[in-house]
């Protein structure tokens, strides 16, 4: 059996409601998915927090999936949990800054235990923007085609290779110093 | 990490730039990917695994449920819907087979109706209609005082016979 007829019988079984083929969409997918909101986030446990949304809510959507690419699909999927973290996280900051005086001591914390964890990369990727951090991220793991990136952000192949060239330019120059 | 590489990178940067510019784009994609691989993201641990298959296992439970109701829900409008259907069909056949002569009946007397001496029910027809037409007449020359004598009283008693005759006709 080739990966795309397995990939297509995990899928049937997904949408018939089959626990065994969800959990065997975890199992291929997981890191990937894992490894794609850790280098957004730079946080293990808003990475655990949106991995497990992602497989929750793919057992909502999955019946909304009508075919072309899986990966694709799937990975529009996590980009969205991904932007309503950041507006989540957006509206967390504004409350923060109400009590800043009371949870400052507490977000030195937070920020010294992450710190602890990330490595060089990390460090470099929070330098770049969100939205070129997030097409590089894309590029290398969703393994989608430029193509299919480009139509995921609906716009020409040309500013996407342009725009990630960009990111990965810039990337390489600050991973060299 | 290596889908992506099947697809021509070289080839695509030359669709935008020089060829010695797409040359250099694809050296920078190439050490970015590099770095990619000296520094992997750390992989989830299996707890997290577990944990997810879990909450996958309780969230399908509900919508087995909601897709048992659905089709229990289904099922019962459609036995009802052919019930109702069934009834109905039933009254219409009903209705269907007496109905005309229903209509036939109130107009001609049930008794000649109901006989099977065509030629006889006819017969009897033709003397009643006769009998009714002579009485007419008959009134119609009193009234007009041709017969001479006490015709009120006549007319009357005329009247009353083809009332009677009338009657009986339609009585069969």
């Amino acid at each position: 059996m080739t990966k795309s007829d397995n990939l297509a019988r995990i899928i049937i079984g997904c949408k018939a409601g089959s626990a065994e083929s969800f959990s065997e969409l975890v199992d291929i997918y997981a890191s990937r998915f894992y490894g794609y909101f850790y280098r957004l986030t730079g946080n293990n446990e808003v990475s655990n927090d949106l991995l497990s949304e992602l497989f929750v809510k793919l057992v909502e959507k999955i019946s909304s999936y009508k075919g072309g690419s899986f990966e694709s699909w799937l990975f529009k999927v996590a980009s969205n949990i991904f932007h309503d973290y950041l507006r989540g996280k957006q509206r967390r900051k504004k409350l923060l800054e109400v009590r800043k005086k009371q949870l400052e001591s507490r977000k030195q914390e937070v920020k010294k235990s992450d710190s602890e964890r990330v490595d060089k990369l990390q460090i470099q990727l929070e330098k770049l923007d969100a939205d070129m951090r997030e097409l590089i991220m894309l590029r290398f793991y969703s393994q989608l085609k430029l193509k299919e990136i480009a139509e995921m952000r609906s716009e020409p192949i040309g500013t996407t290779l342009s725009r990630l060239h960009r990111g990965l330019k810039r990337l390489r120059e600050l991973m060299e110093r | 990490m290596n889908g992506q590489n099947e697809e021509n990178l070289k080839e695509l940067f030359e669709r935008f730039a020089g060829a010695e510019q797409a040359e250099r784009a694809v050296e920078d994609f190439r050490k970015a990917e590099q770095i990619f691989l000296e520094y992997p993201a750390p992989a989830p641990d299996d707890g997290l695994i577990t944990d997810i298959k879990s909450e996958i296992a309780e969230a399908i439970l509900p919508r087995q449920v909601n897709v048992f109701r659905r089709i229990s829900y289904k099922t019962a409008v459609v036995a009802a819907a052919a019930i109702v259907i069934a009834a109905i069909s039933v009254k219409l056949l009903e209705k269907g087979g007496g109905g005309p002569e229903r209509v036939a009946a109130s107009m001609i007397p049930e008794a000649l109706w109901d006989s099977d001496d065509i030629s006889a029910d006819y017969v009897e027809l033709a003397a009643f209609t006769a009998e009714i037409e002579q009485i007419e007449g008959e009134v119609l020359t009193l009234e007009l005082g041709e017969n001479g004598g006490n015709g009120d009283t006549a007319v009357s008693e005329l009247e009353m016979e083809l009332i009677a005759i009338n009657s009986d006709f339609w009585k069969g």
